[in-house]
């Protein structure tokens, strides 16, 4: 999932100075996730610009509903097409892509080109939960965790060596840029030693090829996802999860 | 590896003779002159002399320009630093066949501290190479006259290649596993990070074991309380001995410009007695001095070690 955290509110105000009229779109997938695009997200920042003076128009999208997947959320888009073209701004609380990918409908499918602004700053692709997510992989496109004990050495080593740690490793391993994070290379230093691949480590891994990573990447599946798997999404809300197995089961 | 000899330093190490390397610190100028002076007062006490590069992620003179000029003004052999952290791949190749085209004769590859720890921390860290994957960049380039792709380069660089070890690592075993990686990427010589306790060399040269690559020991005497402090705070992988660190703090307090500088002497070579005594002792091929800006404190220490 994408993690977000909120933008400050005066830098959002900053980009809406002179225009009066705002729409603030929400986004029903990892933005609702981490609270920066769900429902209660929307009804908080129109509150916010309603004291600032502002005439705003809520669009929240339902759960599963993602600012990004815009055969879904176009449907949004085009039911409240009379707000978006007597609108001076589009607000929309989603990841960079959500935004861009609203923008870029909006212009060339509906014919309305807006002011559009970020309203979060996306913090990468990340994992664990329920509290707590690590940022583990930047969808290199060349996956190395096969010679790396499988930990990304791009994205959990601080510097991305192919070949760490680098000299600055603190007491307790802890990385040289941040004393709160572990090590990457330490780590898997210790993974190979208990998988018994040490020679791995020792053995020179060649530079990581960035031109699989040639940006922007376009990309294509054969079969789309369609509107039906929606209906298959609500009814696993519905699904009831046991009781945890004990640890020691 | 190649035979050939290019530089001084690389001719004492192939020799067999004891080494002494100092350190120039080019800075936020639009000149090199205070390192050139530096390096005349060097000439003769050390065989070649590292510039920096950017270090601790400060911006500072270029450091392949800083080691041409001291170089040519000064007659003293550089070893040019090359960090991994503020150029691609593209860019540390040109910088190697430009170190080559201006006839500098060593490089130490680095993968360097991270942009953030210095003073331009919004600056996009590169890390396209690291130092092992640079020092096997500068070999195929030097040996083999092929560049990544394997074009071929006329007239390849000829210079030698250097890399660094981090004996007070926190995981010596894993930062042991990286040397011995460098040394199959073809490293020609070490150097060490400073080292104040002989235990931790000990127990590096312990971990390496027998190597056929020559390792050059560093050691700081600090010409200042400052300078030893900092050391201890913010270079990560160094601790300074307490009393080190306190007999020096104390002369801070000499008002007399002549009588400080005599009991700063007098500190560093009382601590350095000991462990230059027992360096002796070790496989280390010579000793890097990282006295920046404190050339008179070579010519008593390296007496210790006749
Ligand atoms: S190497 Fe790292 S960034 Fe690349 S795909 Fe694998 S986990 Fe992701
Ligand atoms: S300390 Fe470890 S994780 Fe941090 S930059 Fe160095 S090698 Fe990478």
């Amino acid at each position: 999932m994408i993690a977000q955290e909120k933008k400050p509110m005066e830098e959002i105000l900053g980009y809406l100075e002179g225009k009066q009229k705002v729409v603030v779109m929400g986004c029903g997938g990892c933005a609702t996730f981490y609270h920066t695009g769900d429902t209660k997200a929307v009804n908080e920042m129109a509150a916010n610009l309603t004291k600032e003076g502002k005439d705003v128009f809520k669009m929240p999208l339902p759960f599963s509903i993602q600012a990004c997947d815009i055969e879904k959320s176009g449907v949004w888009l085009e039911k409240n097409r009379k707000e978006l073209e007597n609108r001076d701004a589009l607000l929309v609380l989603s990841c960079g892509d959500g935004v861009q990918v609203v923008t870029e409908y909006m212009d060339e499918k509906m014919g309305i080109t807006k002011s559009v602004i970020p309203a979060n700053d996306a913090l990468g692709l990340v994992g664990g939960g329920p509290k707590k997510f690590k940022e583990t992989c930047q969808s290199c496109g060349m996956c190395e965790l096969g010679k790396t004990a499988g930990i990304c050495p791009l994205t959990s080593c601080g510097k991305g060596l192919m070949n760490g740690p680098c000299g600055g490793v603190r007491v307790d391993n802890k990385c040289e840029i941040d004393e709160k994070k572990d090590c990457a290379w330490v780590k898997i230093y210790e993974r190979m030693e208990k998988l018994g691949e040490l020679d791995k480590f020792i053995s020179i891994r060649s530079p990581h090829e960035w031109s699989k990573a040639a940006r922007p990447r376009l990309f294509e599946i054969e079969e789309p996802v369609g509107m039906d798997v929606i209906g298959a999404m609500k009814g696993m809300l519905t699904v009831k999860f046991g009781p945890k197995p004990k640890l020691d089961e | 590896m190649g035979d050939e000899i290019y530089s001084d330093l690389m001719r004492e190490l192939k020799e067999g003779k004891y080494v002494f390397t100092g350190e120039l610190e080019p800075e936020k100028a639009g000149d090199v002159n205070e390192p050139i002076e530096m390096a005349k007062e060097l000439v003769g006490m050390v065989v070649a002399c590292n510039v920096t590069d950017n270090p601790q992620s400060f911006a500072y003179v270029n450091s392949m320009a800083a080691s041409y000029l001291i170089q040519k003004e000064a007659g003293m052999e550089c070893v040019y630093q090359l960090r991994c952290s503020d150029r691609n791949r593209m860019a540390l190749l040109s910088d190697v066949l430009g170190a080559g085209a201006l006839g500098l004769k060593n490089i130490l590859a680095l993968a360097g501290d991270h942009v953030s720890l210095g003073d331009t921390p919004d600056a996009k860290p590169v890390f396209d190479l690291d130092s092992t994957t640079l020092i096997q960049l500068i070999r195929t380039m030097v040996d083999e006259g092929k560049d990544l792709g394997g074009k071929e380069i006329h007239n390849p660089p000829k210079l030698h290649v250097g890399g660094a070890a981090a004996p007070g690592a926190a995981h010596l075993k894993a930062e042991v596993g990286k040397v011995k990686r460098k040394i199959n990427a073809g490293v020609e010589y070490l150097q060490t990070q400073v080292v104040y306790y002989t235990d931790v060399l000990d127990k590096f040269f312990d971990e390496l074991g027998k190597v056929d690559v020559p390792i050059l020991v560093g050691i700081f005497p600090a010409r200042t309380f400052g300078q030893a402090d900092f050391f201890d705070k913010y270079v990560a992988g160094v601790d300074v001995p307490p009393d080190y660190l306190e007999a020096m703090r104390a002369t801070k307090a000499i008002k007399d410009k002549e009588k400080k500088k005599e009991e700063v002497d007098r500190v560093n070579i009382e601590f350095f007695t000991g462990f230059l005594e027992h360096l002796k002792g070790t496989p280390a091929a010579g000793c890097h001095m990282m006295a920046v800006g404190y050339p008179r404190i070579i010519p008593p220490l390296k007496k210790l070690m006749e």
